[in-house]
């Protein structure tokens, strides 16, 4: 570490607790002199809160679900705040939460990158902790906004796209032609991923040609119209179809069985959904996935923010990449599909979190800590 | 002044009867040329796109165009009516997610759950009704505009769907006929255009040759006069919504089926092709002018508009800005007859 | 009368309230079959809610209503549809967007009249049905025809067909109410109106509102005058004149024609000058100027282009050729905003369409176009605004006298006050176009604003007028231009040349 960044750090680190402080001495009474660490929190203090962008898919409802169950074995009441898929929405739903009065312990899979500040100086104000997850910008770390902005957390998009990829590449022979349907355009975690896509395949797939890319916003029903477009523009020349999540395989899938070409793609994408490990179990041609789930994802933000508001760790005093962090991200092909079918039983949430309390957030399998951010597109 | 009176008493009336010939004429001939713009414009996309890629003009493409005109057909012929009573209907998109959840929980699916067969397709376009209801009594008994009303039965139709989709899984189609049954062909055509092509022979026949459909004519119009002429302005409008509601019912159900999944999305970005596309056919915002079959050419000028630029290799970055700007320019041409120096535009 | 055949209307003790303001203070009257009956009275005297009550839209207080010998009640307009009362309305209420047939057969309900079977339109029974009502008033049009695209006329026909149309099994007599129709008709139009009304004779009874009492006259059997919201005069034609109607209506004498004519001083420069001013389709080569306090009358015929020309002055159309010249200066490019920069002020023959913003305050529209002292550069100054609009409220008797009321609150002919007043607010009006200023006005106000129009003119506005009539055009004009089919066909100096409205007709027709 240079000295430079220690000296950064310092004086962030002093920053921070001086605002905490006064944040502090402003809302409890209890508080008598302001001390250079924060003062824990009880538990009966702290509400646990989740939001998420919407409850309209499989991944979001597991951000729920891991909130839900990390609450129970802490005994802390939960509180779920769904934006609507709208970002004026999820920050006025959570500070109409803080509100309420009791200290968050916060989670938020963010709608998009504008919502952070506004949510970090309002956790901060109320004295909460909060960890962000997926999506934030990229010059606004934790460290600049103090120990209440504990950590942003996230898998590695580049690593999902060349987990596809490699998937995808060996299925085919090293050799065909593959359409591509990302996300949202200007989305971070579309971006990552099909950044990791392209650049393994040129790496390493030199005989495999990306004929097209078509954004599908997330739509399942967009990339189902997307599907059927490219089909008619290509006919039976494509060979692989990369999704950027499995919300649009699905509707991919579909245009494909309708025009009777099934059997002749092969498709690979992220977030092994229930109905992909369905499908995969049927026999369809899905070769390649990464394995992430979205309880896992707020089970492990959540519990960092509880260590950091019950003063067990001390975010300022932890490495950067225990702030900003990437964590681990399976590659599921066929074969490996029955390692993973453990994580979908029903005990798995409470099975998870039994890791979680017993290794800390950053050692919990499968989603290990694997580095610090941010993420660096090949 | 005795002069004046004694002069006209003896107005010779053939000039009058000329003049009654010429205005039928002329109406005759405007009821022609306005639609000519849209066609025109629609044929010079087809040839510039054919030009562009030799795929485009096959029979292939135009199955998947029509396929995907279907279901932005049979909601815009809903959208139609609404739109020629001066109202607006926004709820498209959530009365589809609450009818499409509705009927793929009660047909053969993933979830498993009784298959209820043809009482599914019912279930569902009767959620459709209420949610229509709601809005057009909402709307004629509070008085209540609408656009607010709409708004709010399109979050109420999400809602909806959301708590029929609750925290399982995604419900998936497990009858592959049924699932193939939207884009199979029947005598080389799409079954779910078929269907969009029987409503919209049914919406042409409504407004020209029914009672409601006329006065809904009128009610478009002039909603005081109606009232005058003791038309019951508010059950006709009521029952257009109900209509409306119906129609995106079905639509829903069209598009989870095609999409062989469910989905409380499953109408997302229907509103925003339905709208512009009934604008663009012609049929005024204001009421009491237009109909269904320019909505049609509204919705193939859309469809064939996304499918031509993808097939033509349009960059994606580039594609919203190109599309916007050609439609703009179909409209000036379609448009250009009804210019005039004091006609408003809001 | 045959008194085995009851009245087709009688009116007894009707009176109606609004909180304290009685509008109707107990009125009877009976109307006999074959009978048309005048209706007049100024604006305000109880007219509108007296007919509002015949068409169910009101309900009395007290007294009753019989039609055909029964009892009604009407409480709302199908009720009065069904009793036989139909209307034809001062402000058309077709629906523009339909065809003829479907207008006529709007009111008939439902299957009553065969035209619709199971909600299915029959279109071959329902033209029949609507060639055949028409033809009971002696007019050919063609029931398939869009009303849209009807000239005025045919639309006042139209109405009136729909009126007397009603379900052919009911075996009643219907009461035709004509609201004002021919206040917004060319002279020629008016007499086929006439004609036409008077075959209704034969189907049923009629009562004729009109401002134009030698319509009235002309037309009804008898004429009952209102005032104060009582019925204070019933006579038959033959025995009143027109002044002795004026009197009773207004209780004060009118006004008589101002006759003096200036000359043009030999300095003065045009206003305006139009020359060889051609826009295909609508008018050809048309030449004329108009010299500072002077008024000169367009007359002509719907379709004579007239309109189209007054609207080309004001820049609210263009022109193909020629030359339009203000104060010397040529006028190229002309627009809307550069005609009321140049000090052109234009009074629309559609006033609620084009000439006011009905949902703003009077004192609001009156100060739109020239603020005068009510604005210092772009900013408001809201108690100049009420200032100037109050003197004008008072200089033209604009009631009710309350600035800031809604526009479209207030009644026809004060409503034109206040348009009028919206550009005599310029502080150099020099050229005002008006496009039939007095229509659907009362005499009473139509007063007002001719003295309106004749004071801006002798302090040296050039005036351009479509008059609604011959006699107002040889009364206000200081010069007469005919026109026909787009071209002019008399010009005619009024002080020298002395033209009959017979001169002006022959080169209209």
């Amino acid at each position: 570490m240079s000295l430079n960044r220690i000296a950064r750090r310092a004086t962030a680190a002093v920053a921070a607790s001086a605002a905490f402080a006064l944040a502090l001495s402003g809302c409890t009474t209890t508080a008598g002199a302001a001390g250079s660490s924060s003062e824990p929190l009880q538990k009966e203090d702290l509400v646990i809160v989740a939001s998420v962008i919407n409850t309209l898919n499989p991944y979001f409802q597991g951000n729920i679900t891991g909130a839900e169950a990390l609450g129970e074995e802490l005994g802390i009441p939960v509180e779920i705040v769904d934006a609507n898929g709208d970002p004026g929405t999820q920050i006025s739903k959570i500070q109409g939460v803080i509100a309420k009065g009791k200290k968050v312990v916060l989670f938020v899979n963010t709608v998009d990158n504008s919502v952070v500040r506004p949510i970090v100086d309002s956790v901060k104000q109320a004295g909460g902790f909060v960890t962000i997850w997926w999506n934030k910008p990229d010059d606004y770390e934790p460290w600049d906004a103090g120990d209440n902005f504990v950590a942003f957390q996230k898998h590695s998009g580049v690593d999902s796209g060349r987990c596809n990829a490699k998937a995808l590449g060996d299925a085919l022979g090293g050799e065909g032609n593959v359409i591509m349907l990302p996300g949202v355009q200007d989305s971070t975690t579309s971006q990552t991923r099909v950044a990791g896509f392209r650049a393994e395949m040129e790496e390493n797939y030199p005989g495999i040609t990306i004929l097209e890319e078509r954004p599908s916003n997330w739509d399942p029903q967009l990339a189902f119209d997307n599907s059927k477009q490219l089909i008619t523009k290509y006919g039976d020349d494509i060979d692989g179809v990369w999704s950027a999540d499995d919300g649009m395989q699905i509707g991919s899938m579909k245009a494909f069985k309708d025009a009777g070409l099934i059997d002749e793609v092969q498709f690979a994408s992220d977030g092994l959904y229930p109905e992909t490990i369905a499908a995969m179990e049927a026999g369809e041609p899905i070769v390649g996935e990464t394995f992430h789930r979205g309880y896992m994802a707020s089970a492990v933000g959540l519990y960092t923010a509880y260590l950091a508001a019950t003063g067990e760790i001390v975010p300022s005093e932890l490495p950067e990449e225990k702030r900003n962090s990437l964590f681990e991200l399976s590659c599921v092909t066929p074969d490996t599909l029955p390692d993973y079918l453990q994580y979908d039983e029903p005990d798995a949430p409470a099975k998870f979190i039994d890791e979680l309390i017993e290794n800390g957030p950053w050692d919990a399998e499968p989603m290990p800590l694997v580095s610090g951010g941010p993420e660096v597109l090949p | 002044m005795v002069n004046a009176t004694m002069q006209t008493e003896n107005v010779d009336t053939t000039a009058i009867r000329q003049h009654e010939l010429q205005t039928v004429r002329r109406s005759f001939i405007r009821g022609i040329a306005e639609p000519l713009g849209l066609i025109a414009a629609l044929v010079a996309l087809i040839i510039v796109f054919s030009l562009l890629n030799p795929r485009f003009a096959t029979l292939e493409n135009l199955r998947n165009v029509l396929d995907q005109a279907s279901v932005p057909l049979i909601v815009g012929v809903g959208a139609t009516l609404v739109i020629l009573l001066g109202s607006i209907d926004l709820s498209v998109e959530g009365v589809m997610g609450a009818s499409g959840m509705a009927w793929i929980l009660m047909s053969a699916n993933s979830r498993g759950g009784a298959d209820l067969g043809v009482w599914a397709w019912i279930g569902a376009i009767a959620i459709g009704m209420a949610l229509g209801f709601a809005s057009g009594a909402l709307f004629t008994r509070l008085k209540v505009p609408s656009f607010i009303v709409t708004l709010g039965m399109w979050y109420v139709g999400l809602g909806i769907a959301t708590v029929m989709y609750g925290s399982g899984i995604v419900p998936m189609l497990t009858d592959e006929a049924v699932g193939g049954w939207a884009s199979s062909a029947t005598l080389g055509l799409p079954n779910s255009f078929w269907l969009a092509a029987v409503v919209v022979v049914l919406g042409v026949l409504t407004l020209r040759y029914t009672r409601l459909g006329r006065v809904t004519y009128a009610i478009g119009d002039n909603e005081t006069i109606a009232k005058g002429n003791g038309v019951p302005v508010a059950r006709v409008k009521t029952v257009v919504f109900v209509i409306a509601a119906s129609l995106s019912g079905l639509a829903g159900i069209i598009a989870t089926m095609k999409l062989g999944a469910g989905s409380a999305t499953v109408g997302s970005g229907v509103l925003f092709v339905v709208i512009p596309a009934v604008v663009i056919g012609g049929t005024s915002l204001g009421g009491g002018k237009g109909g269904v079959l320019r909505t049609v050419l509204g919705v193939l000028l859309l469809t064939v508009l996304t499918n031509g630029l993808i097939l033509a290799g349009v960059s994606p970055s580039w594609q919203s800005g190109v599309s916007g700007a050609i439609l703009v320019a179909a409209i000036i041409v379609a448009a250009w007859s009804q210019r005039d120096r004091l006609r408003v535009a809001k | 009368m045959n008194t085995t055949t009851p009245p087709v209307l009688k009116l007894e003790g009707i009176r109606i309230s609004f909180g304290p303001i009685a509008a109707v203070k107990g009125v009877s009257l009976q109307i006999e079959r074959g009978e048309i009956v005048g209706l007049i009275g100024e604006n305000g005297a109880g007219k509108s809610t007296l007919l509002k009550i015949l068409t169910g839209i009101y309900q009395p207080d007290s007294g009753t209503i019989e039609v055909n010998g029964t009892p009604v009640r009407l409480r709302g307009p199908r009720d009065a549809i069904a009793a036989g009362v139909g209307v034809v309305h001062q402000e058309q209420s077709l629906f523009s967007n339909l065809s003829v047939a479907e207008n006529i057969e709007m009111n008939t309900p439902p299957g009553a009249g065969g035209v619709s079977r199971l909600g299915l339109y029959r279109w071959r029974r329902l033209n029949r049905d609507a060639a055949a009502t028409l033809e009971k008033i002696g007019s050919k049009l063609d029931p398939r025809t869009r009303v849209g695209d009807l000239s005025f006329v045919d639309r006042q026909m139209v109405e009136i067909a729909r009126a007397i149309h009603m379900d052919p099994s009911r075996n009643t007599t219907p009461l035709v109410i004509l609201d004002e129709p021919t206040s917004l008709l060319e002279r020629k139009e008016t007499a086929i109106l006439e004609r036409e009304m008077r075959k209704l004779r034969d189907v049923g009874a009629v009562i004729f509102v009109s401002h134009r009492l030698d319509e009235v006259l002309r037309v009804c059997d008898r004429v009952v005058v209102m005032r104060h919201g009582e019925l204070i005069a019933d006579r038959r034609t033959e025995e009143v004149t027109e002044d002795d109607l004026f009197h009773l209506m207004v209780g004060r004498e009118m006004h008589s024609p101002d006759r003096r004519h200036r000359p043009i001083a030999a300095d003065s420069r045009p206003a305006v000058e139009v020359s060889g001013l051609t826009r295909k389709g609508k008018f050809r080569d048309v030449s004329f100027a108009v010299h500072p306090g002077r008024c000169t009358v367009i007359v002509g015929t719907s379709g004579s282009g007239r309109e189209a020309l007054s609207r080309a002055l004001f820049g609210a159309e263009t022109f193909d050729s020629g030359s339009l010249t203000f104060g010397g200066r040529p006028a190229a490019g002309w627009t809307i905003a550069k005609a009321t920069n140049a000090g052109v002020g234009y009074v629309p023959a559609e006033r609620k369409v084009e000439g006011m913003v009905g949902g703003l305050p009077a004192a609001q529209n009156l100060t739109l176009t020239h603020p005068g002292p009510a604005a210092a550069g772009p900013v408001i100054l809201p108690a100049k605004r009420d200032q100037v609009a109050r003197t004008w409220f008072d200089a033209l008797d604009v009631r009710p006298n309350d600035i800031s009321l809604e526009l479209e609150r207030f009644s026809g002919g004060n409503q034109q006050k206040v348009v009028l007043a919206k550009w005599l607010n310029s502080p150099d009006l020099r050229v005002l176009v008006l496009d039939h200023p007095l229509r659907g006005l009362d005499p009473g106000a139509a007063e007002t604003v001719n003295e309106q129009i004749r004071r801006a003119r002798d302090e040296g506005t050039a005036v351009v007028l479509l008059a609604d009539t011959l006699e107002e055009a040889l009364e206000m004009g200081d010069e007469v231009v005919v026109m026909r089919d787009g071209v002019v066909t008399g010009h005619f100096d009024v002080a020298t040349d002395d033209p009959s409205t017979l001169d002006l007709l022959e080169r209209m027709l």
